[in-house]
């Protein structure tokens, strides 16, 4: 490497990243359109007196097969509807990006059949006997169909994960009062920092006594600390680090983030954590939005049973607050600053070139402002109503929809994981950067558990109260 | 070196689809189109992952650069 030379007087001030162009080149944005887009047509069929939910169309609960037959027999245009507005928007934007849609067509039919049988299994009144969660089936059976069946490569064109769980997210957004951000959020900010940076530390300072490269151990230290597999592709960028490093860490990110998937609601369920609490750990303590909302879906599907109070959403909004508000939101800080330690502390010749500190933007999740976007928005034009007349006119006519068709994003989101995680294909990790990952999992899943059910128990439990 | 800078080096890649085919499992929790990444990229002289705005002595102007 000594070969490199940085010219960091010489490096321009900005790369593409700048500019109006990344409204359209990035995956967040689309988010944006294709999530602020279906709450707005949403209000908008709403303020008419209408309701998009003939489009929202869910499996209904259901006992016996016959009750399952009858109901898409009654309702198949609605999916078929459902589906070409699916395929439609998502081609659009996946073609912006770069993609092609022709690809794109024949793997998002196998996801959609696949999500409306998880749906459907999800809804059966005997699915909670058996532990079907929704989020816990679509991910064991992605994993079966890629490792075990094996799916040829080509399908891969519509397992998106992550611009999948971005518009679930912006839909959530809807769902969520911009109040309950504005009173949650400082306190998830403040829990997910004490977290992460003891989290990232750990890691760092472990990798570094074990004699690995500091890019390295930054970029594992920020997938552990962070928001995953992004944070770390994020930091790698950030300081220069070889090939290889991004890769390391994302083996360690998928392998403990499949493993929180179960071990956090399993271990929740048998502390009987209130719904927010268990929420507000997930959030906490799992590495990836994606793996995350699977593990806070799981554990809010419980709610109610078990010993564990509190509701569904609970869980999804602590988890929400915990993991998009308190931690993703901050990559970018984390970027400049290793970017600055980086070209000034550990290589000064070659570095990923001068820290700018415009990458504080640049790399921002920009989906985070649909969400708010979509929570104020929905806050604004519902705030003339009183409670009762919220829960009785705004909710079926248009947070229910909403709700539902955020539930589908997360679905495919779901799915998309397990399709997309083959482990053979994983870089190896070696034995130095799993212990120093490791013990940063240790710190954090018990930090986040003294946090969420000691420290912060009574907000996380009275969340949306 | 005005103008000498990784985004417009040969050595350069950046474009989502080579990133993903060249970091295994980066779709599974995550993606070469998010914000996030920024405009990061693989320098394949050097074999490091970088930013677009980094430069070195090895720059050589990429083809469509060349041309105008």
């Amino acid at each position: 490497m000594s070969r490199i030379e940085a010219e960091i007087a010489a490096a321009p001030a900005a790369s593409d990243s700048a500019g109006w162009r990344e409204i359209w080149r990035k995956e967040d944005w689309w988010a944006i359109w294709l999530g602020l887009g279906l709450v707005i047509v949403g209000y908008l069929f709403f303020a008419n007196g209408s309701s998009i939910k003939w489009i929202a169309v869910t499996p209904s609960r259901w006992s016996s097969a016959a009750q399952l037959a009858a109901h898409f027999g009654d309702n198949i245009a609605r999916y078929v509807a459902q589906f070409v507005l699916w395929l439609a928007a998502f081609s659009l934007a996946l073609t912006a990006l770069g993609h092609r849609a022709r690809d794109f067509l024949p793997s998002f039919v196998f996801l959609y059949l696949l999500s409306v049988a998880i749906f459907s299994i999800g809804q059966w009144d005997q699915a909670a006997s058996y532990n079907l969660e929704p989020p816990l089936v679509a991910l064991v059976l992605g994993l079966v169909l890629s490792n075990v069946v094996g799916l040829p490569r080509w399908l891969d064109a519509g397992f998106r994960v992550e611009f999948y769980v971005k518009t679930g997210i912006v839909l959530l957004g809807a769902t969520l009062p911009f109040t309950l951000i504005v009173w949650a959020g400082p306190v998830a900010i403040f829990q997910a920092s004490i977290v992460s940076i003891v989290t990232f530390l750990v890691i760092y300072l472990v990798a570094v006594r074990l004699g690995l490269d500091r890019r390295l151990a930054a970029t594992l230290g920020a997938g552990g600390a962070v928001c995953g597999v992004s944070a770390a592709i994020a930091i790698a960028g950030a300081v220069g680090a070889k090939r290889e490093d991004a890769p390391i860490a994302i083996t360690l990110v998928i392998l403990w983030a499949i493993i929180m998937i179960f071990a956090l609601p399993f271990a929740a369920a048998a502390l009987h954590l209130p719904a927010g609490i268990g929420g507000a750990w997930i959030g906490t303590s799992e590495f990836a939005d994606a793996a995350g909302f699977a593990a806070a879906q799981a554990y809010g599907g419980l709610a109610g049973t078990n010993g564990i109070t509190g509701t569904s959403d609970q869980a999804v909004f602590a988890f929400t607050l915990m993991k998009v508000v308190g931690r993703d939101v901050w990559i970018g800080i984390w970027a400049f600053i290793l970017a600055i330690v980086a070209t000034t502390r550990w290589e000064k010749t070659a570095s990923g070139g001068k820290p700018d500190i415009a990458q504080i933007w640049w790399r921002f999740p920009k989906f985070v402002l649909g969400f708010i976007a979509a929570s104020l928005l929905v806050t604004a034009v519902t705030s003339g109503y009183s409670l009762a007349d919220f829960n009785k006119i705004v909710t079926p006519a248009l947070v229910a929809p909403l709700k539902d068709l955020r539930s589908w994003a997360f679905i495919f989101c779901f799915l998309s994981i397990g399709l997309t995680t083959r482990f053979r294909e994983l870089a190896s990790a070696g034995s130095k950067p799993f212990l120093a990952f490791t013990a940063g999992v240790a710190v954090n899943v018990v930090l986040g558990f003294i946090l969420s059910a000691y420290v912060f128990a009574a907000h996380w439990a009275n969340l949306t109260r | 070196m005005e103008g000498r800078f990784c985004g417009a080096c040969a050595h350069f890649r950046n474009d989502p689809a080579y990133l993903e085919a060249l970091f295994p499992g980066l779709t599974s929790l995550a993606s070469a189109d998010a914000s996030v990444r920024g405009d990061d990229g693989h320098c394949r002289r050097h074999d490091r992952y970088l930013g677009a705005g980094a430069c070195c002595a090895d720059f050589q102007p990429n083809r469509a650069d060349s041309r105008q």
